[in-house]
């Protein structure tokens, strides 16, 4: 197992339940797991804890066999080699997409940083845009920068929060099209959260679905969506 | 256990350094406190028993009285701001704010040169028109007097956050109110005072703290205030002891009505909020309604900038030959000086402490927020002879030190340039606080998230990603706490080092010894600085939203 989440217990400050209350779950190496649930159900919330964003009150993480947090200890986000595709996309507005896809690629030297920055504007298919500023782009070429600064570092795991929610439906298609390609051909294991159920289908080897905090199902995608076909209609009525 | 390991999530140099911070500026305020229940001398009795009494009559008939005023002016300029279109309206939504740039001791010698028998007004009546009048009619050296001035230089502080209210967050109701058919007057009594009443007494608090914290208006007029028996108690007797019982109870009273005005605020807050509320259209007015706007506009624009600064104007042009010298040189270094320096520090520290308040959410966060807003609400003079006593004790410690090494015993901390900015760190930091802390409001925490998810650490985030992402609201603070430096009297007054003045202090020095042409010059300085540094802070403010 590539991600081990044991009994994990969180709340929000200022929430006086917790959200998760011994979640234990666990991500397989190279697999491409979507984690589904509707809004506010603890999906961004679970990736924040994994990426050492959120402090646990109680359970463990460990990724790649090593303890990222237990009862005793907490390591830093920047410690973890975790990639995180905000929602948002958060890219830095005051870089161009040069800089940006730079700033993770901190231990290389000049050259190898240029070369690093080039083979990944390739594999998202922005080379001309080396120099451009993030609001001379459209929201999927955002996009895909963003893709490409979080991947740079060459993360163990990657983590997409809703990356399509800002994109047009034509544009959704394409650029999901476009993600499993290169998650496929890097074989880098990703985590992927989404309301939506065409996105799992498609993208997903397997399915975690996930309500209030909690664990409902996990599956096969064509498994879990035919067996909770009811709950999912209902939901998003 | 959780607790430990929550800790250690949370970059520690960062706490660490937060918290030296916030202990060093809570200190002298500490001090006070504690001396403020040490059994007490015969200084302090004799005041108690004779003084004290007339202190908080005078203290509290100014702050009542330019509380009341500021509010009737301030509110309703704000109100037919922004309902009403006159002619020439964006120059008096603007030009309404310009009082502020006049510290009101400047306006009060100002004033009082004009009023006097041989300012413009009587010797105009006596030359040309052969009047003679009583001077006693003109005299403004009276309580009344000085409501008078710190009502024209301090209303903007009502003006401008009500203004911004009404503007950005009413339209909607008011507009509701318009087509339900209410008139214009019942409009404003019925839904613009009641909705408002949040910004309007964070105003009048500001207000009212600023009359607290004046020393140069008072003395000027010769009025006994809590300040000017401070100053007394130090300077006159030598009595650190009553200057510090006097300074807590002075920062007794202002505690109180902070609390009142938290609960009179009540759970409303009143927000710059920039979103995409729709601003209220100002309506056009016609007949003498809009001649009675015009000439309200008019009359408190020229009573509260045009009038003195013409006045000053005219001094500077009688005096700036001899004025201008190298000693007026060194005024000028040395006031940028201490400002500069000053205000460097202060955005440091802002700085640090916001970006400590800000990542570690919670409670913690909020409890370092508040200390460092502290010393704003606490009058300079007490916050000086906070400062004073903590140094004059850590001189004694200094100077046994120094006997032990056989050495001269000296004072080497008290009085020196250090101990001045220290004290403008304390006073002021609150300023440059808030002005960091709502850039980083805006820009949120994702950027600094995705940072470390990219390997920076804290640190590294901070000055790769954070820094880079406010710096306008970098440079807003730094000239508001430049300027508020550049202006202040009281601090400055009593602890800068022998022969050591700055262009306020000097100022108030031609004043007090009836030089006050003399003092036009810096006063000119100092006024032009704070209007630029105001009209450059609204250029940004206006610029933002879009
Ligand atoms: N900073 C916060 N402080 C307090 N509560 C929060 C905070 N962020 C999220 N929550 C709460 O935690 C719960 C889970 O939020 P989360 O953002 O993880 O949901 P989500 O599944 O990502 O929803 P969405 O699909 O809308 O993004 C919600 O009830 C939300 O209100
Ligand atoms: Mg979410």
């Amino acid at each position: 197992m590539f991600v081990q989440i044991k009994n994990l217990t969180f709340h929000y400050k200022n929430s006086q339940k917790p959200l998760f209350e011994n979640l234990s779950l666990n991500f397989k190496q190279g697999e491409v797991s979507v984690i589904l649930g509707e809004s506010g159900s603890g999906k961004s919330t679970l990736l924040r804890l994994i990426a050492g964003l959120e402090v646990p009150s109680r359970g463990s993480i460990l990724i790649d066999q090593a303890v990222m947090n237990d009862n005793f200890r907490f390591v830093q986000p920047e410690k973890r080699g975790v990639g995180l595709v905000f929602q948002d996309y958060a890219l830095f507005p005051h870089m161009t997409v040069e800089k940006n896809i730079k700033f993770g690629l901190t231990k290389m030297n000049r050259k190898q940083k240029q070369a690093r920055m080039e083979e990944l504007l390739a594999i998202v298919g922005m080379e001309d845009y080396a120099s451009r500023y993030p609001y001379e782009l459209s929201g999927g070429q955002q996009q895909r920068v963003a893709l490409a600064r979080a991947m740079a570092p060459n993360p163990s795991l990657i983590m997409f929060d809703e990356p399509f929610s800002n994109l047009d439906s034509k544009l959704q298609l394409q650029i999901r099209d476009e993600l499993q390609e290169i998650l496929k051909r890097t074989g880098i294991t990703s985590i992927f959260v989404t309301h939506d159920e065409e996105d799992a289908r498609s993208i997903g080897d397997r399915i975690i679905l996930m309500n209030n905090g909690k664990i409902q199902d996990e599956g096969l995608p064509e498994m879990v969506l035919q067996k909770n076909k009811e709950k999912l209609s209902l939901a998003y009525v | 256990m959780y607790l430990i390991r929550k800790m250690r999530s949370q970059f520690n140099s960062w706490a660490l350094l937060s918290v030296i911070f916030s202990v060093l500026i809570l200190l002298p305020a500490l001090l006070i406190m504690v001396q403020l229940f040490a059994e007490s001398n015969e200084n302090w009795e004799h005041i108690k028993e004779y003084m004290l009494k007339n202190y908080v009559v005078n203290s509290v008939t100014l702050v009542s009285f330019t509380g009341l005023f500021t509010v009737l002016i301030g509110v309703s300029a704000a109100w037919l701001v922004s309902a009403y279109k006159v002619p020439m309206h964006r120059f008096f939504k603007w030009g309404l704010i310009l009082p502020l740039a006049i510290p009101p001791y400047i306006g009060a010698y100002t004033y009082h040169g004009i009023l006097n028998y041989t300012g413009v007004i009587q010797t105009t009546l006596r030359n040309q028109f052969g009047i003679k009048v009583d001077q006693k009619f003109f005299d403004i050296m009276n309580i009344p007097g000085a409501v008078f001035i710190f009502t024209m230089f301090l209303y903007p502080y009502v003006y401008i956050i009500t203004r911004s209210f009404l503007e950005n967050q009413s339209s909607s109701l008011i507009e509701n109110a318009r087509l339900l058919g209410k008139g214009s007057f019942m409009t404003f009594i019925q839904v613009v005072l009641p909705v408002s009443r949040a910004a309007i007494v964070g105003g009048v608090s500001l207000v009212i703290l600023e009359v607290f914290n004046d020393y140069g208006v008072v003395k000027y007029f010769g009025i006994q205030t809590f300040s000017t028996a401070i100053f007394q108690a130090w300077f006159g007797m030598g009595d650190i002891y009553s200057a510090i019982k006097l300074a807590g109870t002075l920062m007794f009273i202002v505690v109180l009505i902070l609390i009142l005005e938290k609960v009179i605020r009540g759970r409303k807050q009143y927000s710059y909020s920039t979103s995409k509320v729709r601003p209220l259209q100002p309506k056009e007015l016609k007949g003498w309604k809009k001649f009675a706007v015009l000439s309200f506009f008019i009359s408190l624009f020229a009573l509260a900038f045009a009038i003195p600064f013409i006045q000053l104007l005219q001094w500077v042009y009688m005096t700036y030959d001899v004025i201008l010298s190298a000693a007026f040189a060194d005024l000028i270094w040395n006031s940028v000086f201490v400002a500069a320096i000053g205000s460097v520090l202060i955005i440091i520290v802002a700085l640090i402490i916001a970006n400590f308040s800000r990542l570690s959410k919670g409670w913690i966060g909020k409890v370092f927020s508040k200390i460092t807003v502290l010393g704003y609400s606490i009058p300079g003079a007490v916050i000086a002879i906070g400062v004073l006593t903590l140094f004059l004790s850590l001189d004694e410690k200094v100077i046994t030190l120094y006997e032990w090494f056989g050495l001269e015993p000296t004072l080497v901390l008290s009085l020196s340039i250090s101990m001045l900015i220290f004290a403008y760190v304390v006073r002021f930091l609150a300023v440059g606080f808030n002005s960091i802390e709502s850039g980083f409001d805006k820009v949120g925490t994702v950027f600094t998230e995705a940072s470390r998810t990219l390997g920076m650490s804290v640190t590294k985030t901070f000055f790769k990603v954070d820094i880079k992402m406010i710096k306008g609201a970098i440079a807003g603070g730094f000239i508001l706490v430049f300027v508020d430096i550049l202006k202040e009297l009281p601090l400055t007054l009593i602890l800068q080092p022998f022969n050591f003045y700055t262009l306020a202090t000097k100022t108030f020095q031609y004043a007090s010894d009836e030089r006050i042409h003399e003092a036009a010059v810096s006063s000119m300085v100092i006024i032009c600085i704070s209007a630029l540094s105001i009209f450059f802070l609204h250029r940004v403010l206006e610029k933002e939203p879009k």
